[in-house]
C-alpha cells in the first residue's frame, strides 16, 4: 500500500515537473552581453561604477552582481549616462540624488561619515604610538 | 510523545545547568561530576531527539515542518537540524555543555580553585543560552494541525559544505566562551594563587581559532561555487560576524605565548579573551535579531533581539566591570624591544585588534547613523578593501619575520643575516609569478611578494631545522602564506567573460578555448534542471576538461538555483554559470579564469592542521602541570 | 593613564549595546529606505498618457494643488490590495492621483482599471522604468504625496494599509 502510494506521488511529481521545466521564468545573471558596451574603457568604468552601488531592492549586492531588474535597469543607465559623455561624479551624483547616500557601497567622507574613515586611520596611530613607546622603553 | 521526551530532556539540561552554578564552586567532587555529565548527556539527548524527529519527517512538530520535507535527502535531513535558527540554538548548547566538561577534565587538586570558578561561569553562560531557547525558540514546539508534508528548505542550503559549515563555526564560537570562562575566573582570583591559566586558556583558544578557520573557509567556499558571482568574500555582516572573533582569537593565541613566555600582557590577554566572545554573542544578536538585513540573515524576530542584548549585557557589563576593577593586579612593566619575538607579537596584537575594530565599525556603523540622524548609509566591499587591506600588508610583513626574532633583543646586523635567504627567495618566486601573469598592479605584486615572505621564511626555518620552533605554529604560518597567495592572485587576476553563445559553437577565455556541445533537460531527486554540456580545449586542441553548468528548479519551495561548474587545479580554477536563452540565440554564460584560488582552500586546511597540531602540544603541556 | 583604560572597553560596549537596543524598540523596518526626494521639488519628466493618448509634462501639470503619485502595475499583488484605498482617497479626500503604469502591458492596465475602477485622473506610460528611476522608486507599489508648490512631502514604500491611509489623509489635509 505505503509503496504504491509512494509510486504514484513519485509520477505526479515528475508530471508536474515536465510541466514546470517548459515555463521557467526570466531569470538573469548580473551583467548580461546585451548590455555590455563595445568601447572598453567605457565598460571598465561603467563596471567599476556599478561595483561601488548598491542594489537597493536585494540589500549588500552591488548592482553589478546582483539579478534583480532594478539592478539591469541601473546597469544600463549607467552605461547610457557614460555614453552621453558624463564623468563618473556626475552619475554617482545623479543616482545618490534619486536614491540617498544608502546607494553608495563605498560612502562619501562628509559630515556623517567622517568618523567611518578617520577613525580606522586614528587606531593606527595610536597603534604605532604603542609599538614606539614599548620601543623606548625598553632600551 | 517523543518531541516530549526532547522536550523534557532541554528542561533537565536547564535545571541541571542552574544546578552546576551553585554547586562548581563549594560542592563535592563526586556531585560536579554527575552534574556535569548529566548536562552533557541532556543537551546531547535534546539534541539527538530533535535530529530524529527531522529524519522520521514527524510533521507534527513546527519545527521540522517548517524546515523539512520528505522528498529531501538523508544528509539534509540531517544538517537541516540546526540549518535554522531553533535547531542551532540546541547545537549551540550542546557545544557548550560539550566544552563544560571538558574545562571539569582538568580539575584536580592545585587547579580546583580556577577551574571551579570557570565552571561557575561556564554553566552561567550555558543557563542563559538554555533559557533562550526554551522561551523564545523552542524547537520541540508542536503544530495545532498535524501537516502531510513540511515547507521544504532552502535548496541553496542543501549543500554539504554548507552542511558542516555551522557546526564547526559554533565550535570555534563557544570555543570562546571557554576562553571568557578562565578570564573572568581569574580576574576573580586574588593573583596570590600562582596559578597557570593562560596554559589552560591556551588549548581552547586554539580550538576555537581553528575551527574558526576551517568553518570560515567552508563558507567561502560554498559562496564560491553555489552563489555564481566567482567571488568567495563579500563583506556581508554575517561574514563579518564570523571574522571579528577570529581576528582577536588570533591576536590572542598569540600574545598568550607572550604571557607563558614572560609573563608579560597579562591584563590584555584577559581582555581580548573576554572581548573575543562578547563579539561573537554580539555577532549571534547582529544576525538574528533582524536588527540589519544581510544576504543571508536567519531568523527576524525582535523579542529574541531583546532577549540576547539584556544577556549581552548582563555578559558585558559584568565581565568589563570586572576587568576594570581587578585588572591592576595584572598590569606590568614590561616593555618590548621594536627587534625581538615579542616585539613582533606586540605588533601582530594591535594590528589585527585594528582591524577588527575597523570591521567593527563598517559592520555597525549604518545603524549608529541610523539611530543618530535618522539616515541611511550603505558600507560595503570597497570600504572593507580600503581599510583592511592596508592595516593587513605590515602585519603580514612582521609575520615572516617574527618566528625568526630571538626573544628579548636582536642585532639588527644578525636580523638580516637571518632574512637574507628568505629574502632572496621570495624575490626570485615573486619575480616568476608575476612574469607569468604579466600584471604589474601595485597589489598584486605586492600580495604576492608578501605570500612568498612568509613562505619562504617557513621554508627556511624548517631546513635550517633550528630547535625550540613549534611545528604546529610553522605549519599555520605555511598556511597563511598560500591563504594571501591565493586571496591576491584570485582577485587581482581574475578574468571574466560574458558572452551569448549557440550550440555547437566556441567562446575563448584566457588560453583555453570552450565549446558549447549541448543543453538537456534533466531531472534531480528534488529538482528540475536544465544541464549544459561543454568541452574545454587548450591551445593544442587537446580536451582538458568537461565542464556541466545547471539552472535548477526547486518546486517544493519555488526557488531556482544556478550550479556553477569548475574546474580546478593548482595553477587556476575554470567556472561557468549558465544563464537563460533559448536554442535560436543562444544562451549566456558567464566564464571565470581564477588563478590559484585553490591555495585559498589549501592555506586554511594547512593552517587547521598546524592548528591542530598545536592544540595537541599544548594538552601535553597540560598533563605535565 | 593605566586607572583610565580599565573602564574603557565598558563604556564603549554599553554605548554600542544602547544603540542596538534603541533600534531593537523603536519601530523601523530595516529593509525599507527613506526617500531622498522629500521636501524637493519633483523630478521633472515626460510620458505618454495611457487614456487620452497624450504627451504629460510635469512642470505644467503639478501646481496649485495636492497631487498623489502612485507607481502601481497590475503583474503587482499589493498594487491591488491597496487599490480600494487609491478608491478611498480620490472619493473622499478630492485629490488627484496620477498613476504611473510600471513596466506593464498597456491592454492589461486599461482592462484591469475597467475590472477594479479607476481613482487615476490620469495614468502615464512607464514601459521601461526611467521615470520611477527618476522618482528613487525601488520596489512597487509606491506613493509620493506632491504638494500644491511641487514639493514631494511623503513617501510610502508597499501597499497602503489602513494606518497609511491615516496617515497620507492628514498629510493632504494639513496641506503645507
Amino acid at each position: 500500500m505505503n509503496r504504491t502510494n509512494n509510486f504514484i506521488s513519485k509520477i505526479i511529481f515528475i508530471i508536474f515537473l515536465s510541466f514546470v521545466i517548459t515555463q521557467i521564468p526570466d531569470i538573469s545573471y548580473s551583467v548580461e552581453p546585451d548590455e555590455i558596451l563595445n568601447n572598453q574603457n567605457y565598460e571598465l568604468r561603467a563596471r567599476n561604477i556599478s561595483k561601488n552601488i548598491r542594489c537597493v531592492v536585494c540589500q549588500n549586492q552591488s548592482i553589478d552582481e546582483s539579478n534583480a531588474p532594478l539592478a539591469k535597469d541601473l546597469r544600463i543607465l549607467i552605461r547610457n549616462k557614460i555614453k552621453e559623455g558624463r564623468n563618473d561624479e556626475e552619475i554617482y551624483e545623479f543616482l545618490t540624488d534619486r536614491y540617498g547616500d544608502f546607494i553608495l557601497l563605498k560612502p562619501d567622507i562628509n559630515l556623517n561619515t567622517f568618523v567611518l574613515w578617520f577613525l580606522p586611520f586614528c587606531f593606527l596611530i595610536f597603534g604605532i604610538g604603542i609599538v614606539i613607546y614599548h620601543n623606548k622603553k625598553s632600551q | 510523545m517523543v518531541a516530549s521526551i526532547g522536550n523534557l530532556a532541554l528542561w533537565l539540561s536547564l535545571i541541571f545547568s542552574i544546578l552546576q552554578i551553585y554547586v562548581s564552586k563549594k560542592g563535592k567532587l563526586k556531585v560536579i561530576s554527575v552534574i556535569v555529565n548529566g548536562l552533557l548527556i541532556s543537551s546531547l539527548g535534546s539534541f539527538i531527539i530533535l535530529m530524529y524527529l527531522h529524519i522520521v519527517s514527524d510533521f507534527s512538530i513546527l519545527n521540522v515542518f517548517e524546515n523539512s520535507h520528505t522528498t529531501k535527502p538523508l544528509l539534509y535531513k540531517i544538517s537541516g537540524v540546526w540549518g535554522n535558527h531553533e535547531g542551532s540554538m540546541l547545537l549551540w548548547i550542546l557545544v557548550l555543555t560539550i566544552f563544560n566538561y571538558f574545562i571539569f577534565k582538568l580539575y584536580n587538586k592545585n587547579n580546583s580553585l580556577l577551574i571551579s570558578k570557570t565552571l561557575k561561569v561556564q554553566s552561567l553562560i550555558t543557563t542563559g543560552f538554555i533559557v533562550f531557547t526554551i522561551f523564545t525558540s523552542n524547537p520541540f514546539k508542536k503544530m495545532i494541525v498535524e501537516q502531510e508534508n513540511g515547507l521544504g528548505f532552502n535548496p541553496i542550503l542543501q549543500d554539504p559544505a554548507l552542511a558542516i559549515h555551522p557546526p564547526l563555526l559554533y565550535i570555534g564560537y563557544v570555543g570562546l566562551s571557554a576562553a571568557f570562562s578562565f578570564s573572568v575566573a581569574t580576574l576573580n582570583l586574588n593573583n596570590k594563587e600562582n596559578i597557570a591559566w593562560y596554559t589552560y586558556m591556551k588549548p581552547f583558544v586554539l580550538v576555537a581559532w581553528a575551527f574558526l578557520t576551517i568553518g570560515i573557509a567552508i563558507g567561502a567556499l560554498w559562496a564560491y561555487y553555489e552563489l555564481g558571482w566567482g567571488g568567495w568574500w563579500f563583506w556581508d555582516p554575517v561574514e563579518n560576524a564570523s571574522f571579528m572573533p577570529w581576528l582577536l582569537a588570533t591576536a590572542l593565541l598569540h600574545s598568550l605565548i607572550i604571557v607563558e613566555k614572560r609573563k608579560s600582557l597579562q591584563a590584555w590577554v584577559l581582555l581580548l579573551a573576554l572581548l573575543a566572545f562578547l563579539l561573537s554573542v554580539i555577532g549571534t544578536f547582529l544576525v538574528r535579531s533582524g536588527i540589519l538585513t544581510s544576504v543571508h540573515t536567519f531568523a527576524l524576530d525582535p523579542s529574541r533581539g531583546i532577549y540576547i542584548l539584556i544577556f549581552t549585557a548582563i555578559l558585558g557589563g559584568y565581565s568589563l566591570l570586572l576587568f576594570g576593577k581587578k585588572s591592576k593586579n595584572y598590569f606590568d612593566k614590561n616593555y618590548f624591544n621594536f627587534f625581538s619575538k615579542e616585539g613582533s607579537i606586540l605588533i601582530n596584537n594591535i594590528l589585527m585588534t585594528i582591524v577588527c575594530a575597523t570591521v567593527f565599525l563598517g559592520t555597525v556603523y549604518p545603524l549608529i547613523i541610523e539611530a543618530f540622524t535618522n539616515n541611511k548609509i550603505s558600507v560595503g566591499e570597497p570600504y572593507f578593501n580600503a581599510t583592511v587591506v592596508p592595516i593587513m600588508l605590515p602585519a603580514i610583513l612582521v609575520m615572516g619575520v617574527g618566528p625568526l626574532l630571538a626573544w628579548n633583543r636582536n642585532k639588527k646586523s644578525e636580523i638580516l643575516k637571518k632574512i637574507l635567504p628568505s629574502v632572496l627567495l621570495t624575490g626570485i618566486m615573486s619575480l616568476i609569478i608575476v612574469s607569468i601573469y604579466k600584471s604589474f598592479s601595485l597589489i598584486g605584486t605586492l600580495g604576492v611578494i608578501l605570500a612568498f615572505w612568509i613562505i619562504s621564511n617557513n621554508i627556511v626555518i624548517l631546513i635550517k631545522k633550528r630547535k625550540n620552533f613549534s611545528t604546529g605554529m610553522l605549519v599555520s604560518h605555511l598556511g597563511v602564506g598560500f591563504l594571501i597567495l591565493g586571496i591576491t592572485a584570485s582577485s587581482v587576476w581574475q578574468e571574466e567573460k560574458i558572452t551569448k553563445l549557440k550550440t555547437n559553437s566556441s567562446t575563448e577565455i584566457n588560453r583555453y578555448s570552450i565549446f558549447f556541445k549541448d543543453i538537456n533537460e534533466v531531472v534531480g531527486s528534488n529538482y528540475v534542471a536544465l544541464k549544459g554540456n561543454f568541452v574545454v580545449y587548450d591551445k593544442e586542441k587537446k580536451i582538458v576538461t568537461e565542464l556541466t553548468p545547471e539552472n535548477r528548479y526547486y518546486p517544493v519551495t519555488n526557488i531556482y538555483t544556478t550550479e556553477a561548474s569548475i574546474h580546478s587545479n593548482i595553477f587556476r580554477d575554470l567556472y561557468i554559470v549558465l544563464g537563460t536563452g533559448n536554442k535560436s540565440e543562444g544562451w549566456v554564460l558567464k566564464i571565470y579564469h581564477n588563478p590559484l584560488v585553490i591555495w585559498i582552500w589549501i592555506g586554511a586546511i594547512v593552517i587547521f592542521i598546524g592548528g591542530t597540531i598545536s592544540i595537541f602540544k599544548n594538552l601535553e603541556k597540560l598533563k605535565k602541570i | 593613564m593605566q586607572k583610565k583604560i580599565p573602564i574603557f572597553p565598558l563604556i564603549v560596549f554599553f554605548f554600542i549595546l544602547s544603540v542596538f537596543f534603541y533600534l531593537l524598540i523603536v519601530d523601523r523596518n530595516p529593509s525599507e529606505l527613506p526617500s531622498n526626494l522629500i521636501n524637493k521639488n519633483i523630478p521633472t519628466f515626460e510620458a505618454k498618457s495611457l487614456i487620452s493618448g497624450k504627451k504629460f509634462i510635469s512642470t505644467k501639470e503639478f501646481k496649485g494643488e495636492t497631487i498623489l503619485v502612485n507607481f502601481f502595475a497590475t503583474w503587482c499583488k499589493p498594487c491591488r490590495d491597496e487599490h480600494d484605498f487609491l478608491k478611498k482617497i480620490s472619493d473622499k479626500k478630492k485629490v488627484k492621483i496620477i498613476g504611473i503604469n510600471y513596466k506593464d502591458s498597456s491592454k492589461k492596465t486599461v482592462i484591469w482599471l475597467k475590472n477594479l475602477g479607476n481613482p487615476y485622473s490620469d495614468v502615464l506610460v512607464d514601459k521601461k522604468g526611467r521615470i520611477a528611476i527618476e522618482w528613487g522608486v525601488y520596489g512597487i507599489p509606491e506613493t509620493f504625496v506632491v504638494n500644491s508648490n511641487g514639493i514631494i512631502k511623503y513617501r510610502h514604500v508597499g501597499a497602503i494599509t489602513g494606518k497609511i491611509y491615516k496617515k497620507i489623509s492628514l498629510i493632504i489635509d494639513k496641506n503645507e
